[in-house]
């Protein structure tokens, strides 16, 4: 936490992130309990699903928008300015709305 | 009850037992590669090639998540930036092998501020991400686009054929059906279809529709 801002060490994966790299893929939906009031995938999509072969509705998968929010890797926001580029400081009159 | 603190190494805890801490993750069916199409800058290196950019690749619905959570929304992009959410290992170029023979359901939004395009565009990933936009087997869709040009929004779907030479109509046909069910389009409305090798031929991405729905 020492570090100073200007370092090129990547930083420290958060929390939610770790658990994202090591969790195990879902094998099966079958005896899977989710939290109350957490609404499982409607199972008339996944009649005979292979394992870890799921199809998601939209609903169910919406639930999960405000639980992970962290950035995927430790390296985003750089990924982010060498792909996307910075929206905010983009010149103005080019590509401007 | 649920325990998100339990000792039990077997316990399957989901992200929603707890976010700093799940066990488990939600699979995709498919490895997904996002995309970006930088707009050209006035500057040199403008080949489409180069504009074009591969963001990240991801196979879980909480990384899926990460992503969308952390990224610029459509509606922040510049003019003629375009997003591509296509299968791992197909470039969403009608060049690529894997899209030669293939085509794609389209529709532009002429009118953009009539459009929340944020929400239709995360509708259409999810229904490409969660395997909901075809039919079991029917192994057509090879990603999703959205461009966003100065007249208008257009959201697409590629597919692998055409319906034609071996392809299957009836699953092409389906995709288009359930795409304009996500898109909430009214019936009144249609989405197009037109082959990739059409619009290269025609030099133009409006070539003539095959199919609409």
């Amino acid at each position: 936490t020492a570090e100073p801002k200007e370092t090129d060490e990547p930083a420290l994966p958060s929390a939610a992130l770790t658990a994202l790299r090591s969790a195990r893929p879902i094998e099966t939906l079958k005896g899977l309990e989710y939290p109350e009031g957490i609404q499982s995938p409607n199972p008339a999509l996944n009649p005979t699903a292979a394992p870890a072969k799921f199809r998601y509705d939209k609903d169910f998968l919406m639930q999960f928008q405000t639980v992970f929010t962290d950035k995927p890797s430790t390296d985003w926001d750089e990924r982010m300015s060498k792909t996307i580029g910075d929206i905010e400081s983009a010149r103005p009159g080019v590509g401007s709305r | 009850a649920i325990a998100a603190e339990g000792n039990d190494p077997t316990e399957q805890l989901t992200v929603f037992h707890s976010a700093d801490n799940f066990n488990v993750k939600h699979p995709l069916m498919n490895k997904w590669t996002l995309w970006f199409t930088k707009p050209p800058s006035g500057k040199g290196g403008n080949d489409w090639s180069d504009l074009l950019k591969e963001v990240v690749t991801f196979d879980s619905v909480e990384e899926f998540w990460g992503i969308y959570n952390n990224i610029s929304k459509t509606s922040d992009l510049s003019l003629k930036s375009d997003y591509h959410l296509f299968k791992q290992g197909v470039r969403p170029e009608w060049e690529d092998v894997q899209n030669k023979n293939g085509g794609k359901w389209s529709y532009q939004f002429r009118d953009k501020r009539a459009v929340n395009i944020d929400e239709l565009w995360l509708n259409v990933m999810l229904s490409a991400i969660g395997e909901t936009l075809e039919a079991d087997a029917a192994n057509e869709v090879m990603g999703v686009v959205v461009n966003v040009r100065k007249a208008f929004y257009r959201i697409g779907v590629w597919t692998r054929t055409t319906g034609a030479k071996g392809g299957n109509k009836d699953a092409l046909m389906e995709i288009g059906k359930r795409f304009k069910d996500v898109l909430k389009l009214p019936a009144r409305d249609y989405v197009e279809f037109s082959g990739h090798t059409e619009s290269a031929h025609s030099g133009s991405t409006r070539a003539k529709a095959k199919y609409s729905v």
